[in-house]
């Protein structure tokens, strides 16, 4: 689904956060979203999924105006993912449960999914008492047991183990096999953005800086902000 | 020492008497309880719900004031809700003082306010991380709520439980509006109120350890249905 961005503001206490004049997310795509703390990458994502009002401006989903019926095709997943309390079973029949899904094929579905993602040894366990990378795994899957149109993910990968790192990138991957899904993804590490996202959009102070293709963005940076935060990020990791 | 072990005896001894009195005390203080936690929790738990979630101006005096009515003397609200009842009061008419509802409109006065509170509090705090949560994966309205009281069953029990808890002994309100009439407002408390000021201890004590025993018994049950674990 196609996701485009007119005269996008948002304000908290005065101060603008998020100031974007024109911007357009194509389905079949990994953005990959970069910045330093503070540059808005996260208010992007909420105003997104409609879970922070906008002060200005409007968000179009597939040429339309945001319709109540758009929250059902999309999702958000934050890196430390809520989880209710409940077994991870019943936790990613939740979606299911919402969109009025038969019992049958609930128990399907989910039975499909806990295997996809290799967490059958997890199905029967209180979700709130699992590991950070355990917990993940088991929202992502939630997330995407409904198959949204739209997936919108907040460093979904941050504080895991390599190990972890490599399965979720491997299930982003394989959810967009199709190239029919719009898929954001934040993250704080320009090697991952290069590995799993086709674009790279650079933000700070609430605009988007630079943008393109992630191999292009990454290896030849137009401004000097992207380089500083480039070249520190490859001091620091 | 030798009077607190007499009195557990003679406890013992007075639940195996059979003795009608008794029962009709313990068959009031559980009717009265009950039903002024049965109505509070009616009342309270949708209100703390809807008032938790929702974004009013006001909003952080409104939770002052209900965390003050949390920890209103029972004294006090016996004292208005005599006034109120009372023959010249505005609710003269009714002629409910010195009954058991007169006694049952007290105690919800008391028990409102916690289990509301407790609702409001913990609907506050968690309830905004559950909606957005819900949201995110495509809930609608009531969808959301039946999350929302799943997630916080537990402070569901806590509120009930300590609604019952404030109820069941409670001495002061249900004196002033029952008077403590025997066979007609005298409860499990004022009982042993009256006893001990009467220096009868084995009969306080007795009534004491009984009342300690339904506080224990309800609690279990309760807990046990809400939770699913009985633990």
């Amino acid at each position: 689904m196609e996701i485009t961005l007119k005269n996008v503001k948002k304000r908290y206490h005065q101060k603008t956060v998020l100031d974007i004049p024109d911007f357009h997310f194509f389905p079949g795509k990994i953005y990959g979203i970069i910045g330093p703390n503070g540059a808005g990458k996260s208010t992007l994502l909420k105003v997104i999924a409609r879970l922070e009002e906008l002060s200005e401006g409007e968000i179009f989903y597939q040429q339309q105006p945001f319709r109540k019926e758009i929250l059902k095709t999309m999702t958000y997943l934050t890196q430390k993912p809520f989880l209710f309390s409940a077994s991870v079973v019943e936790n990613i029949s939740y979606p299911l449960k919402f969109r009025k899904y038969k019992r049958d094929e609930i128990r399907f579905l989910v039975e499909k999914i806990i295997s996809e993602f290799g967490i059958e040894h997890l199905a029967h366990q209180l979700a709130t008492k699992l590991s950070g990378g355990e917990a993940q795994r088991v929202a992502l899957a939630r997330a995407l047991i409904f198959k949204p149109q739209i997936l919108l993910l907040d460093e979904p990968t941050s504080n895991m183990d390599p190990n972890s790192i490599e399965i979720i990138e491997k299930i982003i991957l394989k959810y967009n096999h199709k190239k029919d899904k719009t898929i954001l993804f934040i993250t704080h590490n320009v090697a991952q953005a290069k590995r799993i996202c086709d674009e790279v959009i650079y933000l700070e102070n609430g605009i988007i800086v630079e943008s393109g293709k992630a191999k292009d963005v990454i290896a030849s940076p137009k401004s000097e902000n992207l380089r500083r935060f480039l070249s520190l990020e490859y001091y620091v990791n | 020492m030798r009077y607190i072990l007499e009195g557990i005896i003679y406890a013992i001894k007075l639940l195996l008497s059979f003795d009608p009195e008794i029962y009709e005390i313990i068959g009031l203080s559980m009717y009265v309880s009950f039903a002024s936690t049965l109505i509070s929790s009616f009342l309270g738990i949708p209100l703390g719900f809807l008032l938790g979630l929702k974004h009013f101006k006001g909003r952080k005096i409104f939770a002052r004031l209900l965390n003050t009515a949390m920890s209103l003397p029972p004294v006090v609200v016996g004292l208005v809700v005599a006034l109120i009842l009372s023959r010249r009061g505005p609710l003269g008419q009714l002629q409910l003082i010195f009954t058991p509802a007169a006694m049952i409109i007290a105690q919800t006065c008391l028990v409102l306010p916690i289990v509301m509170g407790v609702i409001f509090n913990s609907s506050r705090d968690k309830g905004t991380e559950v909606e957005k949560m819900c949201l995110t994966l495509g809930a609608n309205k009531l969808d959301t709520l039946l999350v929302l009281v799943k997630e916080l069953r537990a402070n569901i029990l806590v509120a009930i439980t300590s609604g019952f808890g404030r109820a069941i002994s409670e001495v002061g309100a249900v004196m002033i509006v029952g008077g403590n009439i025997k066979n007609h407002t005298r409860v499990m408390t004022t009982f042993i109120a009256m006893n001990h000021s009467m220096g009868n201890y084995y009969i306080s004590i007795a009534m004491g350890l009984v009342l300690l025993g339904i506080s224990f018994i309800v609690n279990a049950i309760l807990y046990g249905r809400i939770t699913g674990t009985g633990d």
